[in-house]
């Protein structure tokens, strides 16, 4: 650590800290473009400039690393002046119509024109435009339009450095450098829509969100990506009930700053809802539809109430649970308790789809593999599923014997009617409507939905908080986005009233109580609260471009302090 | 030919140029060339020739690069890490035969008349560096040039004095020429390292220099054609005799100048470090039609320009022309005479760097075409009143470590220099156009504050 002075306030940094990590430790916002934490300085943009005694000109911060006893002025005459000549400059030939530009509102360069800029612009010349490069696709997420663009190369850099794929380049050169693919390339890679993230202006947007929603009306929720078993945090960008995007959140010792493509658009999946109420058997219908399963919608006490009926008169052997990695730990772990302990079935099992490999690059993370966290199982939960006691189907348990037909279940209660990708197929839901009743969550239709003789609607991701413990035994929290109809419940809620008929659970218990009873008896959450800042993560940030504004002080320290708890570690 | 040195002048670099065989290798060492690198190389085993001995030699003979910045060559040497600090990293001599600078054009003179000069500069230099593999960097455009020099490096192979154990003497060296892809910022020296890389030939934020981290990573000495060349004939006859070129210890050494514009015999010259300026141009046929002096460029575009009493009794050497407040830079001196448009010059340069600017940084790939398109609107008649101010503003916004690498420095000083040393020139291109005062509202509290901080922009 070294001890330096920014504008009279002094801090200490680390060694390999920059001037501008520095001024923001000191808590003295020097504006910049190009610095990123994770890619290599540059010193392209020139925003952040100041003045370092000693040095007779100014001086780009984040080019500047620190010596013990630096002095930085960041707000003397000269730094601010150099400050807004690069600000007026790169305002000259942009097109300033942030009315119509999809960025807006999480824009750096709007922002430190705002709090910093000029009122006027002293240019008279035509603006530079980009015809042919405006607007344009460059790859199967991302439109590129270089009249915005302010050439900091972020988004080449993480092509470069992060990505490690290279398809970005600088065409060009002067007044017309812009960025592009390289020839007969398209930025495809499984993380192209990180290189929006990065831009810090409108210049790369996704197609699935541009012109979707203006962002300062969308409310954002911490959260944990569904798509593989890593996890990334997430935010989950929503506004009256409708999801419009993830967003990574900051997590150092899991996604970093990233998230995958795949995981990214699943967003779109947490929208729409077929079922307001539940469903049950109705004996009139079924007698009168020529497919002998007529259903009608109920309300909860019928519903629930057959379903316990059906639970107790069946044999305890002759019941199948079946949990999923896309529930939390609370719920896996109350569908355990409830029907191993007090249904009495040993068989509590789930089943989670293989899916293709996803990475995430992050080589200071625990757990990763040549820079990369990987992750193959694809849903969030298997190991919290496994934790809280719910067992992993195979050949021979219950689920496998269901499907070889040797074992034909009074009962088959499935606690998540996607719990995997097979349950759109027909064969598969054959073979599952082999029980003799069967009890399925749902939040929308599919084939299994179609022939179950009870549905209960449930919230989905958005709907709920619970936690998830990742490929590297870490437990993430994912946090209420919003709550859903009146009629639907959690998960949570539907095992806590199917309990409390029992007589085991309460209904009023929220699911920080259940984590506190979990974590009594899992290992793996052992000593954890739920409140825990490891467990909670950091907060969504306020725009993607300067996510990482969470990082006070300098990155290196956090990196340093960032280990996982010491419960999750075993994992 | 009328000579191109000065009465009595002896000349050194441009000795062989006008010979009809001076590009082959045959001619080369029938006139005593490659003495020197044979000489070194059959010292080694005596002892009497050690690469110390070489960069001792260039030290004392305090000559400084030609390139434009006038470093002291052997100072810049020392810079190359020991061997127990770069381990096993090679280094690398890169010889820059970029040459863009607008007026410069001395070192072509070299690449096609005297090819193998370079050679023996670049491979005495190699030795005094422990270089196993030098590179000569051309401009892309100059393609006759790289044939010219890939037909020479072959013959030297041929000779064999290039190649695995040179003559015997135990020291393995290659030389590659590279072509660049012709963009004048090619020849800065991280830009020149990248370009070599086969990257965009884009400056880089230094530290480290390139004598630390150049070429992949290694350390890497760029040095000038033409002082690659003074190199040669240092080892050839002695930093004493180098120094007795000159006008003080610190600028020593024959010198090439290059004169263009208005001058009657525009050429490469060469004469003893130091020549006063008006003895260049008498040897360059003084000014065009016997007319009136106006305004020199002294070192190339990137030089302020000074007026016609600035250089009346201006030496020509770094220091010299320091003096003046402007710089030797690559020795292109351009002459203008009364007939000169001053504001059309500094539009037609400030085209050029509006061009070439490499535009990854702000103030440079932003300011450079701005002030082009306000220069190229006042000499077009469509000047406002508060043009020249503004010029002189923006400019002042984008040197001074504003930008990356000194290009930006470079293009304003033409604009600087121009307007504050001809300023009712630029202001009679303002009577001339149709409404000066077209933008001139009367300012409001509002633009009276703005242009109160954008004063505060000015540092120049
Ligand atoms: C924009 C720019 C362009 C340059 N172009 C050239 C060039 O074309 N040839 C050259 O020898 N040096 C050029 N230089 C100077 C080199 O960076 C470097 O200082 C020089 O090659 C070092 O060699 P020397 O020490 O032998 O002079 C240029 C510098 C800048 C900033
Ligand atoms: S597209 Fe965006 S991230 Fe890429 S250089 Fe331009 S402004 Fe920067
Ligand atoms: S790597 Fe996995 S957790 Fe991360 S975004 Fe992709 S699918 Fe989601
Ligand atoms: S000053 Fe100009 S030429 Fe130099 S690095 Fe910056 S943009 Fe490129
Ligand atoms: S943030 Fe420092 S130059 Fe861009």
């Amino acid at each position: 650590m070294v001890k330096v002075t920014v504008d009279g306030t002094a801090v200490e940094v680390p060694d390999n800290a920059n001037a501008l990590e520095a001024c923001r430790a000191a808590g003295v916002d020097v504006p910049h473009f190009c610095y990123h934490p994770r890619f290599s300085i540059v010193g392209q943009c020139r925003m952040c400039m100041v003045e370092i005694d000693g040095a007779p000109k100014v001086q780009a911060s984040c080019t500047v690393p620190v010596r013990g006893g630096m002095v930085i002025r960041a707000s003397s005459e000269k730094a601010l002046a150099a400050r807004n000549a690069t600000m007026e400059f790169l305002l000259i030939n942009h097109p300033l119509d942030c009315p119509i530009c999809d960025q807006a509102g999480e824009c750096q360069l709007q922002d430190n024109a705002v709090a910093g800029g000029l009122p006027v612009s002293r240019t008279s010349e035509p603006r530079r435009q980009f015809p042919g490069y405006d607007r344009t696709d460059i790859g199967p997420h991302v439109i590129a339009d270089m009249t915005r663009c302010i050439q900091c190369t972020r988004c080449i850099r993480f092509c470069n450095e992060i990505a490690g794929t290279g398809e970005l380049t600088f065409i060009e050169r002067g007044g017309h450098t812009m960025v592009w693919t390289h020839e007969g390339h398209q930025l495809d890679n499984e993380w192209s829509a990180c290189a929006a993230d990065v831009c810090p202006v409108g210049a790369l947007t996704t197609k699935e969100f541009r012109f979707r929603k203006r962002v300062w009306w969308l409310k954002k929720t911490a959260s944990v990506c569904p798509g593989c078993e890593i996890g990334c945090n997430i935010s989950i960008e929503h506004r009256e009930q409708v999801v419009h995007r993830f967003l990574p959140r900051v997590n150092l010792g899991v996604n970093d700053f990233w998230m995958c493509d795949h995981g990214r658009f699943l967003a779109e999946s947490l929208n729409g809802r077929d079922f307001l109420k539940p469903v049950v058997p109705d004996d009139f219908l079924k007698a009168s539809e020529p497919d002998g399963r007529g259903r009608r919608e109920t309300n909860w006490g019928e519903a629930l109430g057959l379903v316990h009926e059906k639970l107790t008169a069946a044999k305890p052997a002759a019941v199948l649970a079946i949990g999923s990695a896309n529930l939390s730990t609370e719920e896996n772990w109350l569908l355990a308790e409830l029907f191993g302990k007090t249904v009495g079935t040993p068989n509590v099992e789930f089943d989670a789809d293989q899916g293709p490999l996803r990475r995430i690059r992050n080589p200071k993370a625990i757990g990763a593999d040549g820079g990369f966290l990987k992750g193959t199982v694809a849903a969030p939960n298997a190991r919290g599923a496994e934790a809280a006691g719910v067992r992993k189907a195979s050949g021979e348990s219950a689920l496998g014997r269901l499907l070889t037909g040797s074992l034909v279940p009074d009962v088959l209660y499935v606690a998540d009617a996607a719990f995997s990708a097979r349950t759109a197929d027909p064969a598969f839901v054959a073979k599952l409507r082999k029980a003799k009743f069967l009890v399925v969550h749902a939040r929308t239709r599919s084939a299994l939905t179609d022939v179950a003789d009870v549905v209960l609607p449930v919230s989905g991701l958005t709907g709920k908080d619970g936690s998830f413990l990742n490929v590297q035994g870490r437990v993430q929290r994912f946090d209420v986005a919003f709550v859903p109809p009146p009629i639907v419940k959690t998960d949570l809620e539907v095992l806590l009233h199917l309990g409390q008929r029992f007589g085991v659970f309460e209904t009023r218990w929220t699911t920080a109580d259940v984590f506190g009873k979990l974590a009594a008896t899992v290992p793996a959450y052992g000593g954890l609260a739920w409140d825990a800042p490891a467990v909670v993560g950091l907060p969504p940030s306020v725009s993607p471009a300067a996510s990482y504004d969470v990082l006070r002080p300098p990155r290196t320290s956090v990196d340093d302090t960032d280990k996982l708890p010491a419960a999750a570690g075993k994992a | 030919m009328s000579a191109m040195w000065p009465a009595g002048y002896e000349p050194v670099l441009l000795a062989r140029v006008s010979r009809p065989d001076s590009r082959s290798i045959d001619g080369y060492l029938a006139d005593g060339g490659y003495a020197s690198w044979k000489k070194v190389l059959a010292g080694i085993a005596t002892g009497e020739w050690t690469p110390a001995k070489v960069t001792e030699m260039v030290k004392a003979s305090a000559l400084r690069g030609r390139g434009g910045a006038g470093f002291p060559c052997g100072l810049k040497w020392t810079f190359v890490p020991p061997k127990e600090k770069r381990g096993n990293k090679p280094v690398y001599l890169l010889c820059n035969a970029d040459e863009s600078e607008p007026g410069t054009f001395k070192d072509r003179v070299f690449i096609e008349k005297d090819p193998h000069q370079i050679l023996e500069g670049m491979m005495l230099a190699s030795f005094a560096l422990g270089v196993k593999h030098a590179y000569l960097y051309i401009r892309g455009e100059m393609v006759h040039g790289a044939e010219i020099l890939n037909a020479a490096v072959d013959e030297a192979y041929q000779k064999g004095l290039l190649g695995k154990n040179v003559l015997g003497s135990g020291i393995d060296l290659d030389i590659t020429i590279h072509r660049g892809a012709g963009a004048y910022i090619g020849g800065e020296e991280p830009a020149l390292t990248e370009s070599l890389e086969e990257k965009r030939g884009h400056p880089r934020v230094k530290p480290p220099f390139p004598a630390v981290s150049g070429v992949w990573a290694a350390p890497t000495i760029v040095n000038n054609v033409e002082t690659l060349c003074c190199v040669k004939h240092i080892v050839d006859r002695g930093a004493d005799w180098f120094k007795g070129y000159g006008r003080n210890e610190k600028n020593t050494g024959p010198k090439l100048f290059c004169i263009s514009g208005h001058v009657e015999r525009p050429g490469v010259y060469e004469a003893p470090m130091g020549i006063p300026f008006m003895e260049l141009l008498a040897l360059a046929g003084g000014v065009k039609g016997g007319r009136k002096l106006k305004a020199v460029i002294p070192g190339g575009s990137s030089a302020p320009m000074l007026t016609a009493a600035e250089v009346a009794n201006m030496p020509l050497d770094f220091d010299g022309v320091a003096a003046a407040k402007s710089m030797l830079g690559s020795a292109a001196i351009i002459v203008m005479d009364e007939t000169a448009d001053i504001p059309k010059a500094v539009t037609n340069i400030s085209k050029f760097y509006a061009h070439e600017s490499c535009g990854q940084c702000t103030p440079c790939r932003e300011g450079t075409p701005w002030l082009n398109k306000m220069l190229k609107r006042l000499v077009n008649g469509q000047g406002k009143r508060q043009d020249i101010d503004l010029l002189l503003q923006i400019s002042g916004q984008m040197g001074n470590g504003m930008t990356i690498c000194v290009f930006a420095d470079a293009a304003i000083a033409p604009v600087i220099s121009g307007i504050t040393k001809f300023r009712a020139e630029f202001e009679a291109y303002l009577a001339k156009a149709a409404s000066p005062d077209f933008a001139l509202s009367a300012p409001s509290d509002v633009t009276k504050k703005v242009a109160e901080r954008m004063a505060e922009g000015i540092h120049c």
